[in-house]
């Protein structure tokens, strides 16, 4: 693990919205790779690297609980904008909330804990200037600190993650209860889960199967076959 | 694994052994049939499919060719629909009636055309005589008008084959089907297999509370739902062939006796067991059933009651369950409505025995002395203790479902349960076994308390022991006024004694003087008891403690409900036994 990083994150509500329960939210059971992602992201990332996660680990017994929300079921509009920028005025970007109100149910989980294992690529767009080392030592800078680009968050903005970085000689933490919903004892099928958005692509789906062993799931490489696209 | 890639799973194992329609087909309440002769004419008068009697008569459940999914547009089913597309009637005003009736003609003359299988062509041929006048010209049924309308021709009626069923409508539909999959295949989420998307899934039906004509788990009704610029069913590849799995698993189990569903509050919850015996699973699902106390049935036959019993009557729940089936995995999935759509309160997947015993042990722990009057409180008799008037519809949203998910997944109860029936105590000051039995699930499980399940008069907690002096207060009001009192110091004074003693225990107090010194006058014996009896709980309150404190935590205020359910109690008990037990007091 020469450029990988481990760091450990937490919050007391996440939700990683299952594509076919994103309307009325149902979170996956076990945080995705993507969401993963998005945290490393906020707090280290240049178009110089590119972040691959390796594994997740449980450590808390997967809860959930359902909450009911008001939300807005209007979003505004593309060609709404571009007019206001041609226009220069801004009288139909506006959205009134009590006229799009929505009411939506979400079953989210409950006192997360988890250890995300990474590490990260240089991409084309590195140059000189860039190497592996440099961006490493940024990132566990930027950890140690409590710094961020953006507030990380567990799935969705509203539920914020505290993150903390696992030193490299540091042991890995483990559950506090190894019951079997983690999947001690047999591994557990989480089914197939999302691995990220083909942002490359037509911004379809990836999908991979994911089990959960001993607490732990582990993501396969982005260019292994068992990434389904 | 997903909800809806078990529901798939469960679909395979029904389709295996023919309960549920083919790919394709979709079980739907067909109320008559209108019988052909092969050359188009009709062989009598329509066919009454309903069963039962009166105003309850129920249409016949029949495998059709899968409806279109109607929202405000014409959109006529293959070979059968309800009487304004097939026949061109109905009984509401029908402003739109005859253009239904067209596109069905046009839709099947464009099918139908060049095919000569005898059913489809007299089908063809009776549509090309049909003219909705007809309708009362024949004199036909009144009330087959709105309802759904099926085809068969007159030699096959007897041994139910219809026109959709024959092989070559089951064909023609396989291709028709197939022709309309134009979607873009995509991986699909249930089965990680290449596949057409299912742009628009088929409704959901049988979720109470929701629309009748449907609702869906998958939709993606406003553009603040979608991302990435895609539409519909894209936002969430599902192959059709999945959509329609698990939509049909999903509508069997919903369906009103299926043996899989039972409301729970505002969730619909439905269950089924996965075993590689289908015995095995048969006897989880039935055992569950009875648990919950769907069926009372169900509850003699497999020996549920005899199970419950022994954990009312002080077994532990390790003792009893042994004949629990092995190796089954449950699946419970709690339903409820959202404008349009459904939302999945809680859904549940583990090992029966797991599940079972944790249910027990909720059954444990509500375990109380006196008992409540009914043998098996359903989860729906104690959620509607919680309810403003007792009316099923105060139920708060998602209590239900957060309950039932806590006590199945063996986590802490919602606390908006205490707090809730705390309320329920201080405005109707109903205190009953049934409420009474959940603050003390609650304190057990969620506070790790020692809760006595009958009356422990050495229990020193603050709040049952001004629980218990409440009672006593009000037993020397009743057997000194007698039970003509308009408002009793439960009435006025239960809300204020269990939150804030200090405000009144000195007014009970002095005013319980009164009603001893009355009490003295004709039964000095029974003035000396409850003076004892007094005493005795005063004796056991801390005098460093304030004994009457400013307020009470909510806590407290249940153990304060439950000290005055079992003192009440002991005063009813002793009423009835002549032997009291004066030594332990």
């Amino acid at each position: 693990m020469a450029f990988g990083v481990r760091l450990r994150v937490s919050g007391d509500y996440a939700c990683f919205t299952r594509p076919e329960m994103k309307v009325e939210r149902v979170s996956y059971d076990v945080m995705t790779p993507s969401a993963a992602r998005g945290i490393l992201e906020a707090i280290h990332w240049k178009p110089a690297i590119k972040w691959i996660v390796e594994e997740i680990r449980v450590l808390k017994p997967i809860r959930f609980q359902s909450i009911r929300r008001n939300e807005v079921g209007a979003k505004a509009p593309v060609t709404a904008i571009r007019k206001a920028m041609r226009s220069d005025d801004l009288g139909d970007l506006s959205l009134v909330v009590e006229d799009h109100r929505q009411q939506r149910a979400a079953t989210v989980l409950a006192n997360v804990d988890y250890v995300i294992s990474a590490r990260f690529e240089l991409t084309p767009k590195a140059d000189g200037s860039d190497n592996p080392g440099k961006h490493l030592d940024t990132f566990n800078r930027r950890t140690r600190k409590g710094q961020c680009f953006h507030q990380p968050c567990l799935g969705t903005r509203e539920f914020p993650a505290r993150f903390e970085l696992i030193e490299p000689d540091a042991p890995l933490p483990t559950p506090e209860t190894e019951t079997p919903d983690l999947g001690f004892g047999t591994p557990r099928d989480l089914g197939f889960m999302l691995y990220d958005i083909d942002h490359g692509g037509d911004r379809s789906s990836l999908f991979f199967r994911a089990t959960l062993d001993r607490g732990v799931m582990k993501v396969p490489p982005p260019d292994s076959p068992e990434i389904r696209r | 694994m997903s909800a809806l890639a078990a529901l798939v799973r469960a679909y395979d194992r029904m389709a295996a052994r023919n309960e549920v329609p083919p790919f394709g087909y979709s079980i739907q309440n067909i109320g008559f049939l209108i019988s052909l002769n092969a050359d188009g004419s009709v062989a009598g008068k329509p066919v009454d499919l309903r069963s039962g009697e009166g105003n309850k008569r129920r249409a016949r459940p029949l495998a059709v060719p899968q409806p279109v999914k109607r929202t405000s547009g014409i959109a006529p089913n293959f070979l059968w629909d309800k009487t304004a597309y097939v026949l061109g009637v109905t009984e509401g005003d029908g402003k739109r009636t005859a253009a239904e009736h067209q596109a069905f003609v046009k839709l099947h003359r464009e099918w139908l055309v060049g095919h000569d299988d005898e059913g489809l062509v007299a089908l063809l041929r009776f549509l090309d005589g049909w003219l909705p006048e007809r309708f009362d010209e024949w004199d036909w049924p009144e009330e087959m008008k709105d309802q759904n309308i099926v085809f068969v021709l007159e030699r096959q009626r007897l041994d139910d084959v219809f026109i959709h069923d024959r092989p070559a409508a089951r064909e023609l539909w396989a291709t028709l089907s197939a022709g309309s999959g134009k979607n873009a295949e995509a991986i699909c989420l249930v089965s990680g297999e290449k596949a057409p998307v299912a742009r628009l899934h088929p409704a959901i039906k049988g979720v109470w509370g929701a629309q009748s004509s449907g609702a869906s788990i998958v939709s993606f009704n406003l553009d603040a739902f979608t991302s990435y610029g895609h539409e519909q069913g894209d936002n969430a590849p599902i192959s059709e062939a999945s959509a329609f799995a698990y939509t049909t698993a999903l509508n069997r189990f919903l369906e009103r006796d299926s043996g899989h569903r039972i409301q729970i509050g505002d969730a619909s919850t439905v269950f089924w067991a996965d075993a590689g015996a289908p015995e095995a699973a048969e006897n989880a699902e039935d055992f569950f059933a009875g648990l919950l106390g769907i069926d009372d049935e169900k509850i003699a036959n497999r020996g549920v009651q005899d199970t419950l019993d022994k954990i009312r009557a002080g077994c532990a729940t390790a003792d009893v369950l042994t004949e629990l089936p092995e190796g089954v995995r449950f699946h419970i999935l709690g339903l409820a409505p959202n404008a349009a759509r459904l939302s999945v309160r809680f859904y549940l997947e583990d090992d029966f025995g797991v599940i079972a015993r944790r249910y027990l042990k909720h059954v444990e722990r509500l375990r109380i002395e006196p008992p409540p009057r009914e043998a098996v409180p359903s989860m729906w008799r104690m959620l509607v203790e919680t309810a403003v008037l007792r009316k099923s519809e105060n139920i708060q949203p998602n209590l239900a479902g957060e309950w039932l998910r806590a006590i199945l997944s063996d986590t802490p109860y919602p606390l908006t349960l205490l707090s809730t029936l705390i309320m329920r105590l201080r405005a109707d000051h109903d205190v009953n076994a049934l409420r009474v039995a959940m603050l003390k699930a609650i304190l057990t499980k969620n506070f790790r308390m020692e809760v006595p399940v009958a009356l422990d008069t050495a229990c020193t907690d603050q709040g049952y022991l001004l629980g218990r002096l409440f009672a006593l207060y009000e037993q020397a009001q009743t057997i000194a006024l007698g039970h003509g009192v308009n408002a009793t110091i439960k009435d006025k004074y239960y809300g204020a004694a269990s939150a804030q003693p200090r405000k009144v225990f000195h007014l009970l107090e002095s005013g319980s003087a009164n009603h001893l010194s009355k009490i003295g006058k004709q039964k000095p014996g029974l003035k000396v008891n409850l003076e004892k009896r007094i005493g005795a709980i005063m004796e056991l309150m801390e005098p460093a403690k304030d004994p009457f404190p400013a307020s009470l935590p909510d806590r407290s205020q249940a153990l304060f409900g439950l000290g005055y359910y079992h003192q009440r109690n002991e005063f009813f008990r002793k009423a009835d036994k002549s032997l009291p037990e004066e030594a332990a007091a």
